[in-house]
């Protein structure tokens, strides 16, 4: 941090005029309102505004007055019960602060700068896709980004360890097999799918067959499934049949029956196997046989072998696909699939045509995958790779290509995003980057993707820049721009995470009913039973398990709700959609605390109690009168998310509200925490309510300070319970939702408190939201030089009445966005010592 | 395949193959690790170096590093009696059968994961700091822990082997949102780290361990499929190592470390191509290649632990670290009844039944470390011990007591008998000591003897 300034912005904090300013307009205020806790020998939270060795000891400490602005802004100093600054005061301060300390030039801000960024799993396969057609699963192959600042796609942390590269490796060359053909002309295939297959069924009832369509067969009984097939000519065909024996889980009990698998082809039999439980395993055959030209029948037909074993798995054999390939005569082969996006011509005959090609080609697709046209010299590199290669014998022009383009794929060029800038004019201090760089900042930003042809274009021409808005409208009208709709919220407000969040409905609904002592002593008893393994329980004691169980879930199992997948998906898709749903409508932001209205399916429709929604399609509701639902703060992700396993937690739910929405999240918990039992005392042995425990928690000065603002605010949300539903009470007690915010307005319920946030505190929901995205379209966290350019946007997004575009233009327009910063960089980057110290932060 | 009775067997249930890979395996290990008995008495009779990671009768020696989070509950960890005749708590008890293969180490420190003048942030520090011994830079981004033992072992022996360590964890979800305290997640979520600023990221997926370790495809073929690979890479590294330097040149020096990182990564991969070429043959375990994460996290984590096995039979590394789930992991232990968060559980608040859960899931733990411990014993290694006797294995965490974040008198057991060089059987108080006095002396134990100092360190332990 002391770092960047000093390489960074201006050196305004030497300059006599921003003391002077100090003296005059500054210090009388500090004197008045501040000084009585942060001067004079008292240092409350270690802050003393008059303890510094000189004026510009004091001026160039920028964390501090950086803090003194957020705190200042968001009006929790001075606390409420002393007496305020008035306007014009704060507005004082806040100046000299931007501009005397800060050194923030509105004209030229510092752009910061951001590390190289590496792309992350969504990035990357977003990128692969838009350039080869290929979804290679990242989440599956490659390991967890890291995040900071919230975000996964922050330079600085995105490492890359050895073992990552490896990845990357293995990945180009498996992205590059399954796109790119490796020969010009190839037998022609086929595929028919599972689904396409139809069983004929008897069905007993109405003494007709039904035809279902299913590439399924039981094990227990005889069945056949079958398809049509046309073919253009005759002659030799292969097939390839791609099958899997499936089965429902049951733990400990086995299932040992066995089936006969016949395949026919208008009746001919093909292929005949017995199979027994494999469990899950996949199968493939290969059959020849000769077809005329016409249509064809292929059947799968399945034998029971074993009628008297006990049928528990509901073992099936299913059909995935046949593939069909043919005719094998040389004569008919066609291109490959993919050909022509990879190979436009047909391959030349002589050597240096050839070389010219594969220069050609190569020059073009690595041009695209950098995100930026690579010179002659890299394009020669890459000829001569796929030329080492075809021209081995055995070899296919094609295959030498593949190989440059699995280089390319592999290359530091492609796994970072690299920039380059334009020349500095005029008055500018620092350069803008250039047009392909702005295109990839633009399309990382808006769909986590690589730029399109259309980008790719207008940079060419260098006229990306002054087509900038009707780009930006483009893009978010395209498809693509989900992913700014799903990636962003879904950090922001955790979205994500409501897939795996462990919630236990059971606990969960417990804490909402009455204790029972009888319950309690079965429960006992059942863990004691757990506690021994099950092989080791005797009989008597298995059937007292069982029977135990039945009793307890009782209650459970008549139609309390679980926090199934379907409704976890349900959640994540609100999230998305009510954000979504504001920007594209470019509502104002503040509608995303306060609205009568949100996304729904009937499943989660039925979850909140709403009425009136039927399917499973995520569509806009607007709420009944009285509903507490509309808006971030009651959306099932953020509730559930912010809960323990077991129970809600107020205390995170009040972080997430300063941090996500206010954006001012309390400072970590300081070391030596007191045990909270023994701020309890004496009334250890009654066992108190969560809000009862806070208020203890609050009694203790130390604690105060923080859980003061962020305990009313999780209490507020107590009317929801950790799977976000709502309740009147929690065991024996009525919940109570009533508070007041740290500066000083009170609410009665959680539906107030919402609107204090969307009226009162709607400037520093704006500023919150404006630095979290500056964030995630940046790749960086945000320095106190950016305090300019996120006061600029906040003032417009104030102006036109919170509407997002304003807020996304001010982005892409900002500084930060445009340009990056012209210094050498200075940073020494400290050698690497075994078991070497890292230095202690000095921010105080 | 179909006539190896071991595979067989595994082909019918995955389930079982998990149960008995310490049997399964003895078969083809023996086979397979010839080339390298061989080897390891070439270098014995050589260099200078030839003590390097090698037992008293030449074979390999192991070392791993085993976390798992939030400390453990004291009273039901540490025995009350010292020396040989201690006794087993509640905890420790899975570990009795390998009594005599144990040091439980009392006494252990990591006083750089106390909170400093930056604040708290106990669960960053403590995963952070176990193998690293230094204090963690408190930033969201710019990442600055210490190199971790493992990778400073690895730098010293990690040419032995194909792999110079491998890094694993059973930990793949990760929370959207920042993490503890201001701390990067990078701290929280690995344990081993090349250099101050890169993790050596875990891999979580079993499937893809196994593949790394020993190629694609079923057995018989791996091998081929990953000469083929090597092959191919080839010509894509010399491509590529172009591009990184060439780009290097026009970078400032923050993304200068970036492609530092990727340089390292290339200068690896050759290294262990090269390496491929000498040692001939790469081992193919007569085992189907796991599908992927079992949903039984038991099974996941057991499934995990058979990697390593595996690596260190095939001897296919000598230093694997594992991250068991990240300091602060919230896991619930449905399976045992446990419904509540595993972090949530460890602030008790002395509370009698919050103190038993954790001991419950600590003891969770310990369960499935003792399998593994198991597995080793039942592999026999190829002079004729068992693998883990030919083992130095850490088990432990960077918390101390949960509930209150402390890094002193930590929870750490070693297991194996380095070969011969560990004195075993005993409950060992070693007073305060840094963490990292231990891991000189495993170091001393690899042949390391030259490393003087690492992160707090004040000396050896000689009690070891």
């Amino acid at each position: 941090m002391t770092l960047m300034a000093r390489g960074g912005a201006l050196r305004a904090a030497d300059s006599p005029s921003a003391s002077r300013q100090f003296r005059n307009s500054v210090q009388p205020v500090l004197t008045k309102y501040c000084y009585d806790c942060h001067a004079d020998g008292v240092s409350k939270g270690g802050v003393a505004f008059d303890e510094f060795k000189s004026d510009s000891a004091l001026l160039e400490n920028r964390e501090l007055w950086w803090t003194v602005l957020k705190y200042l802004r968001a009006g929790i100093m001075p606390p409420e019960k002393k007496p305020r600054p008035s306007s014009q005061e704060k507005h004082a301060v806040e100046t000299w602060i931007k501009a005397g300390v800060l050194g923030i030039d509105p004209a030229n801000p510092d752009p910061g700068r951001v590390t190289l960024r590496r792309l992350n799993r969504v990035e990357y396969r977003n990128t692969v896709r838009e350039l080869t057609g290929v979804d290679f699963k990242t989440e599956e192959e490659f390991p967890p980004d890291d995040s900071g600042h919230g975000f996964d796609n922050i330079g600085d942390v995105l490492t890359l360890p050895p073992m990552l590269l490896e990845k990357y490796l293995v990945a180009a060359k498996s992205v590059v097999d399954s796109a790119v053909p490796i020969v010009s002309k190839t037998v022609a295939e086929k595929m028919i799918y599972g689904g396409q297959f139809t069983q004929a069924k008897a069905n007993a009832n109405s003494q007709t067959n039904t035809k279902k369509r299913n590439g399924s067969l039981s094990f227990y009984e005889t069945g056949t499934t079958t398809s049509g097939y046309k073919t253009e000519r005759a002659g030799p065909y292969q097939l390839l049949l791609d099958l899997s024996v499936n089965e429902k889980f049951i733990d400990g009990i086995f299932d040992y029956n066995k089936c006969r698998l016949i395949f026919k082809v208008d009746g001919q039999e093909l292929l005949r196997k017995d199979f027994s439980w494999e469990g899950g395993k996949t199968y493939h055959f290969e059959v020849e046989t000769n077809l005329q030209a016409g249509e064809h029948q292929l059947a799968f037909s399945v034998e029971p072998l074993t009628p008297d074993e006990k049928q528990t798995r509901s073992l099936e054999m299913r059909v995935n696909s046949v593939k069909i390939r043919g005719p094998m005569d040389e004569h008919f082969w066609v291109r490959p699939k993919n050909y022509e996006r990879f190979f436009p011509k047909d391959v030349p005959e002589s050597v240096a045509e050839r070389r010219n090609y594969a220069g050609e080609l190569l020059e073009k697709f690595a041009g695209k995958a950098f995100r930026h046209p690579v010179d002659e010299k890299t394009a020669a590199r890459l000829a001569t790779l796929a030329e080492s290669i075809y021209r081995q014998p055995g070899k296919t022009f094609e295959s030498g290509v593949a190989q440059a383009m699995v280089a390319v794929l592999a290359s530091p060029r492609f796994l970072f995003r690299e920039e380059e800038v334009e020349p500095i004019s005029g008055s500018e201090i620092h350069p803008s980057v250039d047009e392909y760089a702005l295109a990839s900042r633009l399309s990382y930003f808006l769909w986590s993707s690589m730029p399109d042809e259309e980008l790719f274009g207008l940079a060419g021409q260098k006229k990306l820049r002054e087509n900038l808005p009707a780009q930006v409208k483009r893009m978010l009208a395209d498809g693509r721009s989900q992913e700014l709709m799903r990636n962003f919220p879904g950090q922001w407000l955790q979205a994500r995470d409501i897939e795996t969040v462990p919630i236990d409905a059971r606990a969960v609904w417990l804490r909402e009913t009455k204790v029972d002592p009888g319950v309690e002593k079965l429960r006992a008893r059942l863990r004691e039973l757990k506690s021994k393994d099950n092989a080791n329980l005797s009989a008597a004691e298995k059937e007292e398990f069982e029977k135990i169980r039945a009793q307890i879930n009782k209650p459970f199992n008549q139609g309390r709700t679980e926090l199934t997948g379907d409704l976890r998906n349900a959640m994540r898709q609100e999230t998305e959609k009510v954000f979504e749903h504001v920007l594209r409508k470019d509502l104002d932001l503040a509608e995303l605390i306060e609205s009568n209205w949100t996304f729904l399916n009937e499943r989660l429709a039925k979850y909140y109690g709403i009425e009136g929604v039927q399917g499973d399609e995520m569509r806009f509701v607007t709420l009944p009168s009285g509903s507490p639902r509309g808006g971030i703060l009651t959306e099932g992700t953020v509730l559930a998310v912010t809960s323990n396993p077991t129970r809600t937690s107020p205390v995170k739910r009040g972080v997430f509200i300063l941090d996500n929405l206010l954006g001012l999240p309390p400072p970590p918990p300081p070391p030596n925490i007191p045990a909270l039992e023994e701020v309890a005392g004496e009334k250890k042995n009654r066992s108190l309510s969560l809000r009862e425990m806070l208020e203890l928690h609050r009694s203790k000065p130390l604690c105060a300070s923080c859980h003061n603002r962020m305990d009313p605010l999780g209490l507020a949300l107590e009317n929801f319970n950790a799977l976000g539903i709502w309740r009147d009470q929690e065991q024996d007690q009525i919940i109570d939702a009533a508070g007041k915010l740290i500066t000083g307005e009170p609410f009665k319920n959680v539906g107030e408190l919402k609107h204090i946030l969307a009226t009162e505190h709607r400037r520093d929901f704006y500023r919150c939201v404006t630095e979290k995205l500056l964030t995630y379209a940046l790749g960086r966290g945000l320095e106190y030089y950016d305090v300019g350019t996120v006061d600029q946007i906040v003032e417009r997004i104030e102006k036109e009445h919170g509407r997002p575009s304003v807020l996304l233009t001010g982005i892409i327009e900002s500084g930060p966005f445009q340009k990056r910063r012209n210094l050498p960089d200075s940073v020494p980057s400290p050698k690497s010592v075994p078991g070497e110290r890292a230095q202690l932060s000095t921010t105080p | 395949m179909k006539t190896n009775p071991a595979t067989q067997y595994f082909n019918f249930s995955r389930r079982h193959f998990l149960r008995g890979i310490g049997a399964c395996i003895a078969l083809p290990a023996m086979e397979s690790l010839k080339p390298l008995a061989l080897l390891a008495s070439v270098n014995k009779a050589g260099s200078a170096a030839s003590k390097l990671a090698m037992t008293a009768t030449g074979a390999p020696l192991r070392t791993a590093f085993i976390y798992f989070p939030n400390g453990a509950i004291p009273s039901e960890w540490w025995p009350t009696r010292e020396g040989k005749v201690f006794d087993f708590t509640r905890t420790l008890q899975p570990l009795e059968k390998n009594r005599n293969s144990l040091q439980i180490l009392g006494g252990l420190n990591h006083l750089n994961a106390e909170a400093g003048l930056d604040g708290g942030g106990d669960h960053a520090c403590a995963n952070g700091t176990f193998l690293t011994g230094v204090r963690m830079k408190k930033s969201a981004s710019d990442i600055r822990a210490g190199i971790s033992i493992d990778q400073v072992m690895a730098q010293s022996i990690g040419h032995l082997t194909r792999f110079p360590s491998l890094e694993l964890t059973c930990d793949q979800v990760r929370k959207a949102g920042a993490c503890d305290s201001g701390y990067s997640c990078a701290y929280q979520h690995n344990i081993s780290w090349s250099s101050p600023t890169t993790p050596m990221t875990p891999e979580f997926n079993p499937r893809l361990v196994f593949e790394r370790l020993f190629g694609n495809g079923t057995h018989g073929e791996r091998s081929q499929n990953l000469k083929r690979r090597q092959q191919e890479q080839r010509s894509v590294l010399d491509f590529v190592l172009e591009d990184a330097r060439n780009m290097q040149s026009r970078l400032a020096s923050r993304d200068k470390d970036k492609l530092d990182q990727y340089l390292t990564g290339v200068r690896e991969i050759e290294t262990r191509i090269e390496r491929a070429e000498r040692f001939e043959n790469i081992k193919d375990p007569a085992l189907d290649t796991p599908a992927g994460i079992p949903s039984d996290h038991g099974e996941y984590v057991q499934l995990m632990y058979d990697m390593m096995v595996l690596a260190f039979q095939s001897d296919s590394t000598r230093i694997v670290t594992m991250l068991l789930a990240h300091d602060g992991s919230n896991r619930s232990f449905a399976d045992i009844g446990i419904s509540e968060g595993h972090h949530d559980l460890s602030h008790h608040q002395n509370k009698a039944e919050m103190i038993k859960k954790v001991a419950e899931i600590d003891l969770w733990y310990v369960k499935q470390f003792a399998k593994f411990l198991d597995k080793l014993q039942a592999t026999k290694d190829v002079d004729g011990h068992s693998l883990l006797h030919n083992s130095m294995i850490v088990y432990g965490g960077g918390n101390a007591d949960g509930n209150r974040h402390t890094h002193s008198n930590l929870p750490i057991l070693l297991a194996g008998a380095g070969g011969g060089a560990l004195t075993t059987g005993r409950h060992i108080k070693l007073g305060a000591k840094p963490t990292t006095n231990l891991f000189l002396s495993m170091a001393d134990r690899l042949g390391m003897s030259s490393l003087e100092r690492f992160g707090d360190s004040t000396g050896r332990l000689s009690e070891i």
